[in-house]
């Protein structure tokens, strides 16, 4: 999808991308944010859960301080994110899925 | 003894005698049981060069310490044998209830040598053996066989089957048990079937002792809580299948036989459409608090079928062969299971014709008038039932995927997508490097479960995309990590709520069965399983050569998605393999040193006298 550019304040759009339950809970295979640079994986969390208040729970956290532990974050499909400082550039997409690799 | 009967019983089907084997302690301890033990009973009672389908090749069922306790995840039991796939060691894992029933039927193992003269059923209750005419389940399915069995013995009896796969042979046919669980990979149920058993019948009363059951209750609880956290989420909720979403978007998804990393139809296969259109119930293994099967129905005009769908089998019956239509994937996987035989090979060998048909090497005349084309639902359908009947092209493709590339030619071994001649696994070793070296040196050949390896490749720990020798040391640690788990034995998928793999699992076995085992100790004994398997390979003709990757894999860069250009040279592939051999001690052709064989007691072990016979 194209992506809005920076909006007036120069915040960073990025696109969270989801998968397994948080795609079906949501409703939604992803969501647009705009979040101000550095953003925290926290804080994507709680701008993520402001969009979608429906993945509180079940795949961020009830308090949406960050993600549940069976979630796992990816940038751009290239790099996994461990920790809490994520990095993001205008544009990139977060992947958000099961943090429970394989079969 | 606590947590083992302490023996092996041994059935011969020519002579139609049978004798126990004592396993004491030594050999429990360095073994533990399933894929372990095993391996170990593989290498005493198969002897050198013995072809996979002759009466010589020993199939043997092996428990566990664990199998009884009734731990979650605990009721496991492995199936060894020489695989007729690739002509190496050949274990498989498979479920439940007849995991149960094998140990009670007073047994830590179970080893059929020989052939019966004719169709059999094998009834074992409490360690009486009866040979049974089985000419009246010639040609059932796996699932009426069980019923069949149950009907005749009992219904409290637990069936371990082949269906008309394994009754004709096909390298890649499955043992079936509890109502369509398989143990498939590397091709048991054709030495089932090679046998002339068709079923095999468990009934028993023999419980083993456990050492300490207040400490065991307490540690049981403790992790049937855990079970249920956050380490098996995935498997409770969606299940495997949510692999096929995740995976199209990392560039790793097999498609059209590896000619692709991504499917531009997975969402229409992706297990978020599975459950939301699909999904029935969800099922239980024997002791298990995860429930991680779902049970899948067709939702169209189309004859109704009902199974649990893996994304393994998801994957080899979907986007490996092109197919985008989920009901077709429901009918495919069933269908497999009723015929018994194993998902990956079975897609994987179509998906190998179908690429011969796209380059015109496989005509309309040699598949029978099939339009053998990647997508074709009803083409998916007609390859299996050939298959199963072995008939037509069916039995070119019944043989798997490197004999019939071998049979057929042209440079069709180029695409024929196996590793020591078994069919790859739906992880694209292009851009999950790590799992490319875990597949071109595993001892079953292109297997994901026996390293895990594909968990440093999701992770922040390597580049995915890159070829490293740090890979060498992280697939042998996950081999030895899964060695332990596939021998004590544990569900892979609650592999995660350990906080302490090694620590606790060393704390249960003393707990069961009394005999003191320390977190290293356990390791290593996941070092000497790996080592057993490879020794077996090794006087079965295994040279370095073996350890590769397909051409296709060596050859060519991932043409699509996020991983687009990645590539795996065959010096990059060389380089992991000398260092896995470094991490394992091994010489530099791959040899195990006769150091390394003394350090892991292997020397002693395989010749060990205290097994004999009683």
């Amino acid at each position: 999808m194209a992506l809005a550019p920076k909006d007036v304040l120069g915040r960073d759009n990025v696109v969270v991308e989801l998968f397994g339950m948080a795609r079906i809970a949501s409703g939604k295979h992803s969501v647009e944010l705009i979040v101000e640079a550095p953003v925290s994986v926290s804080g994507l969390a709680n701008a993520l859960v402001r969009e979608c208040p429906e993945l509180a729970g079940v795949a961020v956290r009830e308090d949406g301080d960050g993600f549940l532990a069976s979630y796992t974050l990816n940038i751009n499909g290239s790099r996994f994110v461990s920790g809490e400082h994520l990095y993001l550039e205008h544009g990139d997409s977060v992947l958000l899925f099961s943090s429970q690799a394989g079969g | 003894m606590y947590g083992y009967h302490g023996k092996a019983l041994i059935v011969d089907l020519t002579t139609r005698q049978t004798r126990w084997e004592t396993l004491d302690r030594t050999v429990l301890q360095a073994f533990i049981g399933g894929t372990g033990l095993g391996a170990y009973l593989l290498y005493r009672h198969c002897p050198p060069g013995t072809p996979a389908l002759s009466p010589e090749n020993p199939l043997i069922f092996v428990a566990s310490p664990l199998v009884g306790s009734r731990l979650t995840t605990s009721s496991k039991f492995a199936v060894v044998t020489k695989s007729p796939l690739t002509g190496f060691i050949g274990d498989s894992l498979s479920s439940s209830y007849l995991a149960t029933e094998l140990k009670k039927t007073g047994c830590d193992a179970l080893v059929i040598t020989g052939k019966s003269e004719s169709l059999t059923l094998l009834s074992i209750e409490d360690g009486e053996v009866q040979y049974l005419n089985a000419a009246d389940m010639a040609g059932l399915s796996t699932f009426e066989t069980e019923s069949h069995v149950k009907q005749r013995l009992g219904s409290r009896t637990r069936v371990a089957c082949i269906g008309p796969a394994g009754e004709r042979l096909v390298r890649f046919a499955s043992i079936s048990n509890d109502g369509g669980r398989q143990a498939a990979r590397t091709g048991p149920g054709a030495v089932m079937g090679s046998k002339n058993l068709k079923a095999i019948a468990f009934r028993g009363t023999n419980t083993v002792p456990v050492h300490d059951p207040a400490a065991l209750a307490e540690v049981g609880r403790d992790l049937a809580i855990r079970s249920l956290g956050p380490a098996t989420e995935k498997y409770r909720t969606l299940g495997t299948m949510a692999n096929v979403s995740v995976f199209n978007r990392l560039g790793t998804l097999p498609t059209r036989n590896f000619q692709q990393s991504t499917f531009e139809e997975a969402e229409a296969v992706s297990g978020e459409v599975f459950h939301e259109a699909h999904f029935t119930k969800n099922a239980h293994c024997a002791n298990c608090t995860i429930g991680c099967e779902h049970v899948m129905t067709t939702t169209d005009k189309g004859p109704t079928a009902t199974g649990r769908v893996e994304y393994e089998s998801g994957f080899a019956l979907g986007p490996l062969v092109g197919i985008k239509d989920a009901n077709t994937v429901i009918r495919a996987s069933t269908l497999c299971d009723e015929l018994g035989m194993d998902t990956i090979s079975a897609g994987a060998t179509i998906a190998w014709a179908m690429e011969c048909y796209e380059k015109g090497i496989l005509t309309h005349a040699d598949t029978g008038g099939i339009a053998l084309e990647f997508g074709n639902d009803e083409a998916v359908i007609a390859c299996l039932r050939l298959i199963g009947d072995r008939e037509g092209l069916g039995d070119l493709l019944a043989d798997g995927s490197r004999i019939a590339a071998h049979k057929v030619g042209q440079g069709s071994e180029a695409w024929a997508m196996h590793v020591k001649g078994l069919e790859m696994p739906g992880y694209e070793p292009r851009s999950l490097q790590t799992l490319a070296l875990a597949l071109a040196v595993s001892t079953r050949g292109a297997c994901h479960n026996r390293a895990s390896a594909y968990e440093a490749d999701l992770s922040d720990r390597v580049d995915r995309l890159q070829a490293s020798r740090e890979r060498g040391k992280i697939t042998a640690e996950g081999e030895d990590f899964s060695a332990v788990l596939d021998s004590l034995i544990w569900c892979k998928f609650l592999r995660k709520a350990f906080h302490d793999f090694y620590g606790e699992s060393a704390d249960i076995y003393e707990d069961l069965t009394g005999w003191s085992m320390s977190s290293e100790q356990l390791q290593q004994a996941g070092e000497r399983i790996n080592n057993m398997k490879k020794l077996f390979n090794v006087r079965e003709g295994w040279t370095r050569a073996d350890d590769t990757l397909p051409q296709r894999v060596l050859e060519e860069a991932l043409p699509d998605g996020v991983a687009a250009g990645a590539s795996i040279s065959a010096n990059d592939l060389d380089m992991m393999v000398s260092a896995y051999y470094e991490a394992r001690g091994w010489t530099a052709d791959g040899n195990i040193p006769d150091a390394k064989l003394a350090e892991l007691g292997l020397d002693v072990l395989i010749t060990h006298t205290a097994s004999a016979e009683v």
